[in-house]
Order: structure tokens, then sequence, then C-alpha cells
């Protein structure tokens, strides 16, 4: 029997707040009262600050925290830059106070590969840390898009995943190093009946459409619900590295072991209330037990654009304190019985 | 009664001359000529008081101040009982209100008047629009009355029925951070996740629509007969319980109070209105749903539901044999593209065909408040409501 330990990273999973003078900066710019190049200077004092927040907390993988024009919402880099896609009526974002312009798609899907990566901050590439960038999952834009083209999901799924592999290759190209497909209508059904198997297969293919020939380590994050009905599928369905969960929504106890990595949504984002360390880290590391997973990546359980940036740095340093904690923990205690990582 | 009445939805955008005084900008020549010049096109009483006052241009007093804003009320009024001038033959809404002109918005004046609230900063809705969201620190309090004056002072100059917009429990609880209830029931051993944040979130709604419900009742007391309860985040969290919730709040609010109560709502997700539905029926008091289409639909001409697919949410009213009232919402409010008034009217008369209702318990309305749009845009939209409504009634005779 193999024993390993698990490993605990930090990661964001979504879009970040942007701070108040960039907020002031887009208003002042939006009456004319600045202009382009001083917006810019303040978006990229903005993303610097965040970039060496997580370097200092600890993130394998920064983002740039898509806070620039570019990423108004998930979809817009995606809506606005690729052919066959506009920007429709706007439209609730979930069960948040946020909007976002409905993807409408009024022709064949394509892009030139480059559009994401020109929505990027590329200087962070290669510069001591490895760059992430967050994604609309198949699932999620083909399930929010209006599509006057298509008239079949599967088409949809297929042609969105077939454009968006050849952005990844150029992403990889460029230096990015992760993927993460935000995967919110996944388990966000309400009064829809979870997907069935056959649909969640029909996804796993999508995926691995967008990634082949992609070097790019890649996470699926659902999240806004309850993942337990996918539980134990999703696991071997999924074709990312690293699959997750929004444990303010899932419980614990329906996790099951996987060899893949686990994002463990357990910050809430919702929420300027700091959550206590210890309850927190004793969480973890019952999730640690129960999926024995290699990577833990410990997260927020959405996007932190839902509070104010300060509260949402709060939430980051957090994240960072609380794996030192798990951290401390297992060196001082090693694998707690029964032994588990790579018991398989 | 009159068919297709028609009505605005809460605010109407500032002008500057009423939001520099109070950010310590100097007034400029623009700001003093766009006051004279809006004065005179809605012939508004005293306006050359006004031009007199902010001749000072910097440094108002806290009385001159409030005599800004007075006349900011006064000239919204007047932007609503004379909207439609020049395409209508009968100008002017049926229900007016002076555009939210005293408040700084919809949510920032309650939670800056209930006890227990803390600013923590501003958050993005959409695009560069932000909202500077209190986070809750302690249990609610009522403090005082956040909107006796201003409806004293719309009651008392409006020549048309008065509607006061006041936002409900639902939209502070859902736009706030619940930092204290979270944590109240974040130890709550044996429940799953979801539902301690549900709980989290009624207790604090509940607590809300108390204090609102006080709110309310001293406006009634005051004369106000008709009140519409503003609840844009109803589709925010749509869990069936949260959307049980929703009624429930509106219930508490208007528990034992005697007025005419509506509600508007605005911005569902993907999946629509229908997401409310039934539990919305069980809004006990309410007399007319006042939502948002024109966002959603096509600015084609025609009756038929290609044309018309913003408004095919509207049939659910009728599956679920609603029978009161309803506003629908004809303008979209977050662009400057507009409609052209025939457009409007059928958007109108779509509304009347897919819902069955007599067309007297069809009110027209802009989607949502307009304070995002430029005066002179916000004007036009109303003017269109004025004008579309109008050509509406003439086609149904």
């Amino acid at each position: 029997m193999r024993i390993e330990l698990t490993e605990y990273q930090v990661s964001l999973t979504g879009l970040h707040a942007r701070n108040e003078k960039t907020i002031q900066a887009t208003q002042d710019w939006e009456r004319s009262r600045i202009n382009e190049a001083a917006l810019k200077a303040c978006f990229d004092k903005d993303c610097d600050s965040l970039v060496e927040l997580q370097r200092r907390v600890g993130a394998e993988y920064v983002t740039d925290g898509q806070l620039t024009l570019a990423w108004q919402d998930l979809f817009r880099p995606i809506s606005s830059g690729f052919e066959g896609l506009e920007p429709g009526p706007m439209v609730r974002w979930f069960n948040t106070n946020t909007f976002f312009y409905t993807p409408i798609v009024k022709g064949a899907i394509s892009s030139d590969g480059k559009v994401l990566s020109r929505a990027i901050e590329k200087r962070f590439v290669n510069h001591g840390s490895a760059l992430k960038i967050i994604l609309p999952d198949p699932l999620t834009f083909s399930e929010l898009a209006e599509d006057r083209f298509y008239g079949s999901k599967e088409k949809l799924l297929f042609a969105y995943t077939d454009a968006i592999r050849g952005e990844l290759r150029t992403l990889s190209r460029v230096g990015v190093k992760y993927v993460q497909f935000s995967a919110p209508s996944l388990v966000y059904r309400l009064k829809q009946k979870p997907f069935s198997r056959a649909g969640l297969k029909q996804l796993g293919e999508a995926l691995r459409n967008a990634l082949k020939g992609v070097s790019l380590r890649s996470g699926y994050y659902p999240f806004f619900g309850d993942a337990s009905p996918y539980l134990p599928e999703l696991l071997d369905i999924i074709p990312t590295d690293d699959v997750g969960f929004d444990l303010t929504q899932t419980d614990d106890s329906s996790l099951s072991a996987t060899s893949k990595g686990v994002i463990a949504g357990i910050v809430d984002s919702r929420t300027t209330y700091l959550e206590d360390v210890a309850s927190l880290a004793s969480r973890v590391e019952g999730v640690a037990d129960r999926t024995g997973t290699k990577t833990l990546t410990l997260a927020p359980s959405a996007d932190l654009r839902f509070i104010p940036r300060v509260s949402a740095d709060e939430k980051l340093e957090l994240l960072g304190r609380l794996r030192s904690r798990v951290r401390r923990g297992r060196d001082a205690h090693g694998p707690s019985a029964p032994a588990r990582r790579g018991a398989k | 009664m009159k068919a297709f009445p028609t009505q605005e939805i809460g605010s109407l955008p500032k002008f500057s001359w009423r939001t520099k005084p109070f950010r310590q900008m100097a007034l400029t020549d623009d700001d003093l000529e766009a006051a004279r010049r809006w004065g005179d096109l809605l012939q508004v009483d005293g306006r050359n008081d006004l031009h007199r006052l902010l001749s000072k241009r910097y440094a108002f007093t806290d009385e001159e101040k409030k005599r800004i804003v007075d006349f900011s009320l006064l000239y919204a009024i007047r932007m609503c009982e004379t909207a439609g001038r020049g395409l209508a033959k009968e100008p002017g809404l049926d229900l007016v209100w002076s555009g939210e002109q005293a408040r700084t918005e919809m949510y920032e004046t309650p939670v800056s008047n209930i006890a227990g609230f803390e600013f923590v900063g501003r958050v993005r809705s959409f695009d560069n629009k932000y909202w500077r969201m209190a986070s809750i620190r302690s249990a609610p309090k009522y403090k005082e009355n956040y909107h006796l004056d201003e409806l004293l002072f719309t009651k008392e100059n409006a020549e048309r029925k008065v509607k006061v917009p006041v936002t409900d429990a639902i939209t502070i609880m859902a736009w706030s951070d619940n930092n204290y209830y979270t944590g109240k029931w974040a130890d709550k051993a044996g429940l799953q996740p979801s539902k301690r944040s549900f709980n989290a979130r009624r207790e604090f709604t509940l607590e809300l629509a108390k204090i609102i419900r006080r709110v309310i009742r001293e406006l009634i007391e005051q004369g106000v007969e008709e009140v519409q309860i503003d609840i844009p985040a109803a589709t925010q969290y749509q869990s069936e319980d949260d959307i049980k919730l929703v009624a429930e709040s509106f219930n508490e609010t208007t528990k034992g109070l005697d007025a005419t109560f509506s509600v508007h709502s605005c911005f569902p997700p993907s999946v629509g209105y229908g997401i409310l539905f039934p539990h919305l029926l069980e809004m006990k008091k309410c007399e007319r749903f006042s939502l948002e289409y024109g966002n959603r639909d096509t600015f084609e001409r025609g009756l038929d539901p290609k044309s018309r697919v913003g408004f095919e949410d509207l049939k659910l009213f009728k599956e679920y044999g609603y029978k009161r009232q309803l506003g629908v919402g004809v303008i979209h409010i977050h662009t400057d593209t507009l409609p052209s008034v025939e457009v409007v009217r059928d958007r109108v008369l779509y509304s009347a065909k897919v819902t069955d209702l007599p067309p007297e318990n069809l009110y027209v309305n802009p989607d949502c408040g307009l304070r995002t749009r430029r005066p002179e845009i916000a004007q036009k939209m109303l003017d269109l409501v004025v004008g579309g409504a109008e050509l509406a009634r003439r086609k149904s005779g």
C-alpha cells in the first residue's frame, strides 16, 4: 500500500471584486473624466495587488482576477469576440444581484483562437506563478445561451468546445497553465431534475473535445448548488484533472474517493462573515479523508466579486491561514487512520 | 375606468444641479442652463427661484440643499405629469411619483435609516454599475421614517394620483451582506449547509419586514392610497423555500395595513418569471404585478409571438387564472436605443391578447426605474409609455 499526504493548495474560483479606486476609475471613464490610459493604469495596479496577494497566500495558480472591461461578465469576451455570437438581453446571474448579457447564437461559432489570450493579463505569465484562466463550462454556455442557429443542445455544446479548443491551445502557447470550467448550470437545478447520466456523459465528451491536444491542467467547478445527485459518477465522467464542489451547498458526507484533485469551495463567497478557521480545518480534513485526494485546493465557494474587495481579499487571506493550519496538522500527525492517500 | 392606464416605476435620473451640491462640486453654466431649459419645458412653478438659488454655484447651506432637492422633486413630478406631450392627446402618467429624487437610491436610503447596518464597500452589479453594499452586523431596528418628507411634498405638489415606491425586505436582505445572521446560524448542528443559509436569510428578511411595515403604516396615516412594494430581488434566490419567503415577506409587510398594494420586480434569471409561480399569487393584498418585459423583446412591429418574444412569459398569468391587474414593462431601461411608438403600442396590445385581461387592468410602464438614463432619454421613454398606451387604446376601441 502506497501512502501519500494530501497536498493542500489555494486558488480563486471566479471573477474577483474590483477595488474602490478601480470602481471609481470605471465610473470616471464612463463620464469621460479620465482617459483610457488612466483607466488601464488603474486596472493594472488592481491586478498587480491581487496577484501579489495570491502569491502571499501561496496560491499555486494565480488569476488576474478577470477584473477588466473584457470580463464584464464571464461570457463577455466570448459573446463579444467569437464569430456567430453576440451579447443579448441582460439576465440575472443565478441567485445573485449581478447580471450578464445572454450570448445569442446567430451563426456558426468560431474564433481566431486569440480572443481569450487578448483578454488576459499576459504580463503575469511565468512571473513566479502559473496563470489560471476561468471560463464558462460547455453546459453552462449551452444552457444560458439563446440558440438561434444550431437547434440542438448537443450541436451547441460541441460547437462551443470546438472554438474553445483553439483558444486553449493559444493560451497554453502563451504560458497559461490552468483552465477552470465554471459550471453553475450543472448543479443549480431547483425545480428541474438533475441531468441524466447520458447528459453527463455528453458533457464529459464535450469537455474532452475542448481539451484535446491542450497541455493545460484543468478543473471543473460546479457551484451555486448541491453536487451530491451526481456523485460519485461525476468524478469518473468529467475528464478534467480536478473536480470541485461548492461546500456551502453540498454536504461533505456525499463526497467519495477519487484519484482526481479536488477543489473544495469551502469559504462562503457570498458573505463577509469570516468563518472560524478551526471549524473549516476540521471540515477540510474530513474532505481529505473521504476523497483520499492527492491535491485538495482550498477555494472560495464561487466568485469573490459578490462582496466588496476588502472583504474578498480577507476571504483569500482566510484561505491562506486555513492552508497553513491543515498543512501543520498533516505534517504533525501524518495521514489519519484509515491511511488513505492513493490507497487504491 | 380608463383602458391601459400608465405609471412610472420609481426612479428618474437626477440632474447635475441636484447631485453636484452634495458632492461639493461647483455648478457650471451647463448645469444652470439645464435647470432653466428643463424648468421651462416642464413649466415648473418657481423655476426662477431655483435659478437664482443655483447661481450661487457652490458652498450651499443645508437649507439651500434641501430647497434644491425639493425642486428636483418638482421637476420629476412634472416630468411624469407631462409625459407624452407631442405624442399623445392626453399627456401625463396616471400614477406618478417624484422620481426618488430625495433618496440616494432605493437600497441605500432604507439601509442608511435602519439601525444595524454598516456600509462595507461597492459591489459590481453589471458592467460598470455598482451598489454600495451594507452589512447587517446586529438585529435591524427602526430608526426613523425615511420616506415621510418626500411623500408629504409629493402629495402636496402632484396633480395626479400618487403611488409611493417602497423597497421591500427581500431586496434589502438580498442586496446586503448577511453577516450577522450567517454567524448566528453557522454553528447550528445537524442542518444541511444550504438550509443554514436559508434560515439566515429568512430570519433577516422577516425582521426587516416588520420595520418596513411600520414605515408604510406611517405613510398610510398621512393619506397615501397606493404603495408599490419594490422587489427587484424577488427572482434572486430561487429555491422553493425562497420563493415562498418572497410571498411570506410581502404578507408580513402588508399585514394589517389598508391601502392599494402593487409589486414591482424585474430582470429574472433566464428561466423567466415562471420561477415565481404559483407562490407569487399567494401575496394576499397585491392588486398588481408590474414586471419588466421590454428588455427581451424585438424592435419589430407585430402582434405575433416572434415579434413579441419578450412578452411570452405573460402567458403564465393566464395559465394560473390570474384576474387582477398587471403592469407591463414596455421599455428596456438599460439602453438609449428606443422602440418606435408603434412597437410600444404592439407590446401593449399583445400583452392584452395573451393575458386576456380587460384593458383597464393592464397598466403600461417602463421596465424599471429610469435613474440610469440621461434626463433626455428618460423623458422620451415616459413619452413612449404614454404615447404607446394611447395608440393601443385607439386601436382596441
